[in-house]
């Protein structure tokens, strides 16, 4: 609770980076902040051409249906992965500025999430011209999912962020984890391609539940189940607990291990 | 219950820093050492207490390791001790690092916010405060440029007025005074000085013993991880240097002992002596304030010192303990009037007397460096530390002179 109340006080500092993250992140190059939109638009040009061409899924309107999914899934993956540089890269002033240092992965999260939010302008474009039909009441499902996604990359972006100090082949770990993991959430084919037995493996991981339903409500058109939904928050209330403990035992120490 | 009269009530603190070898960070190299991560612990600080009192402002002096900027870090809570308590009431705000979360390519006010906001100004405070903070770095003209188009005393500039804006009730500074030019310097001080008045603590960790007694009602002395002396800066810093040059003439004498003068044979001039003498001429190393000091400097010369001494330079330097350039004076080698004695065709020996009638440095450690130049300003020889002496007083003073005064009722 002191951590909530005390990064309530340093909002300013947790705005102040993000903003600083999104705006440095494009500063020099040509299409600026176009990056954001380019970028997502630009990997579903390449799934695209993979999937629907070369090895074909069956799957109507793949490109959208891999879209909805593979969208969230960078935002959490990214977390994980360069998640592990979050403490590391602000060493100096770390070593020499009391802040608290859930600061860094908060704001590292949010700025993820606002390059999300940004992606989802391009879905929502994507989605109207593919003539899916848009079911308002299943897209007011997309905030608490969202919410959902966000409480468990926070959690794993404290975890990862803090490990990594310690440890670090976390970033070259966590990278490979990430290609791996990505294959073991069903982004890029559907949940029944698993065959029966292997399914209930397939829901220990919380990003199932979370890319099921925002797969329900963007390409499905319907609102997901609440089952889904409660087994996703559930999982990601349990790591956003584990990684706050794993930080607040860790962080005594970031200035003298840095 | 001690009450709220303190700000800052450390008791008892221990800190240990683990020393590496070599440290492995890397999966490789913590499998492979697995259980003999070979590193030593070192004992910064061994107990350390002490109270400062609302509104006091202290200094922390000691040598380089001697753990007094971990004390800094412990009071911020960037580290934790091991072991004892630390309590420190109302906002603190230090001054460890200048420019903190500075991005080169935004401006100078996107960057005030980012540093203030570092700091634990919320936006509303920032608001408040940012004209007066960019009035204090005098950089309106270049406040929406980005910040690496700066030089370095202006990018310096900015993050003080930053720092300085933090109302805080404890203020920890580290070694950060030496900012920007000297009108800029002063400024700061007056800066300090006003927070000073405004009620706010100060702790300060220093090399520079001016600073410490301009602005500090108290000196902390820590030596080895420990309070070596509490009091007031003048007594503290008297008995630190008074150490700190004891300790150097040890090491001088250990090293004369091993490189054995390195006279080399072509040098022009070398030195062989210096002597100190008091009004009495009798030989001396503690003298009174104000009284007279006699330094008599025996040289060798091997090459005909004619050439050099009708144009070359002797320079007489006098410096404190701490460093501190006191006072310099110059003269050509023949009107220093070098007393000649021929005894043999090679060396000529050559004596020159140099009277201070009244020695008006206050107590404390000195010595004199000798610097013989040639004509073209080039060094023909140099003597660190050729000669030391001790001033003593009775009644403390303060500064570095003493200049003659009267106190008179108006």
């Amino acid at each position: 609770m002191h951590v909530v109340k005390e990064l309530w006080e340093y909002r300013e500092m947790t705005a102040n980076l993000v903003k600083r993250d999104l705006k440095s992140r494009y500063k020099g190059s040509v299409l600026g902040f176009f990056w954001m939109f380019l970028n997502p638009l630009l990997q579903l040009a390449v799934y695209t051409v993979v999937f629907s061409t070369i090895m074909k899924m069956g799957i109507d309107r793949f490109y959208l249906f891999m879209f909805v999914a593979f969208v969230p899934w960078l935002f959490f993956s990214t977390c994980l992965s360069s998640g592990t540089t979050v403490v590391f890269a602000q060493q100096d002033i770390v070593k020499k500025i009391y802040f608290p240092r859930e600061v860094l992965p908060l704001a590292f999260t949010l700025s993820q999430f606002i390059n999300m939010l940004l992606s989802f302008l391009v879905i929502f474009a994507v989605v109207a011209v593919s003539g899916v039909v848009i079911n308002p009441l299943a897209l007011l499902w997309l905030a608490p999912v969202m919410l959902v996604e966000f409480v468990l990359a926070l959690g794993t972006t404290l975890l990862v962020s803090a490990l990594s100090v310690y440890f670090r082949d976390m970033e070259h770990m966590m990278g490979i984890l990430s290609m791996a993991w990505m294959y073991l959430t069903p982004v890029i084919y559907p949940v029944d391609m698993v065959p029966e037995q292997y399914q209930y493996l397939l829901y220990l991981n919380p990003m199932t539940s979370i890319t099921v339903a925002y797969r329900d409500i963007l390409y499905y058109a319907t609102a997901p189940q609440a089952e889904t939904l409660l087994h996703a928050a559930v999982c990601a209330g349990v790591v956003l607990a584990g990684g706050q403990a794993v930080f607040c035992r860790l962080k005594r120490h970031f200035a003298e291990e840095l | 219950m001690t009450g709220d009269k303190y700000a800052v009530e450390v008791s008892n603190i221990t800190k240990k820093f683990r020393l590496y070898d070599d440290k492995g960070y890397t999966l490789k190299e913590k499998a492979l050492h697995w259980g003999r991560n070979r590193y030593e612990y070192r004992e910064v600080l061994k107990g350390i207490s002490f109270q400062i009192k609302k509104g006091e402002a202290v200094g922390l002096i000691g040598q380089n390791g001697c753990g007094k900027s971990t004390v800094l870090k412990l009071l911020t809570k960037i580290m934790y001790p091991d072991s004892g308590t630390i309590c420190v009431r109302g906002r603190v705000s230090s001054l460890l690092e200048l420019g903190a979360g500075f991005h080169p390519d935004m401006s100078g006010r996107e960057n005030i916010y980012i540093n203030a906001s570092i700091l634990g100004l919320t936006k509303k405070e920032i608001d408040r405060r940012i004209d007066s903070i960019i009035a204090f770095s005098e950089l309106e003209e270049f406040i929406d440029n980005p910040v690496r188009t700066y030089s370095s005393g202006m990018y310096m500039r900015l993050a003080f007025s930053v720092a300085v804006s933090v109302d805080a009730d404890v203020l920890l500074i580290d070694e950060i005074l030496a900012v920007g030019d000297v009108n800029f310097q002063a400024k700061c001080f007056r800066k300090l000085m006003e927070i000073k008045g405004a009620g706010t603590t100060i702790v300060i960790v220093s090399h520079s013993m001016d600073q410490v007694e301009r602005i500090c009602d108290r000196s902390f002395w820590i030596q080895d991880g420990q309070v070596k002396q509490v009091g007031s800066p003048f007594d503290v810093h008297r008995n630190y240097l008074d150490a700190m040059s004891m300790k150097r003439k040890q090491r001088s004498v250990d090293q004369a002992v091993s490189d054995d003068s390195q006279a080399k044979p072509d040098d022009a001039v070398s030195f062989v002596s210096a002597k100190l003498r008091n009004k009495g001429q009798s030989i001396e190393s503690v003298f009174r304030l104000g009284e007279m000091l006699v330094l008599e400097i025996e040289m060798d010369s091997v090459q005909n010192i004619e050439e050099h001494s009708e144009c070359g330079l002797i320079e007489i330097n006098l410096v404190r303990a701490d460093g501190l350039f006191c006072y310099g004076c110059a003269a050509p080698l023949h009107q220093a009037k070098p007393v000649r004695a021929k005894d043999s065709q090679q060396a000529e020996k050559m004596n020159i007397r140099l009277v201070y009638p009244h020695m008006n440095l206050l107590p404390g450690w000195y010595h004199f460096d000798l610097h013989i130049a040639d004509k073209e300003g080039g060094t023909i020889y140099f003597g660190g530390n050729i000669a030391e002496f001790e001033i003593e007083a009775d009644s403390p003073q303060r500064g570095l002179f003493y200049l003659e005064h009267e106190w008179t009722k108006g």
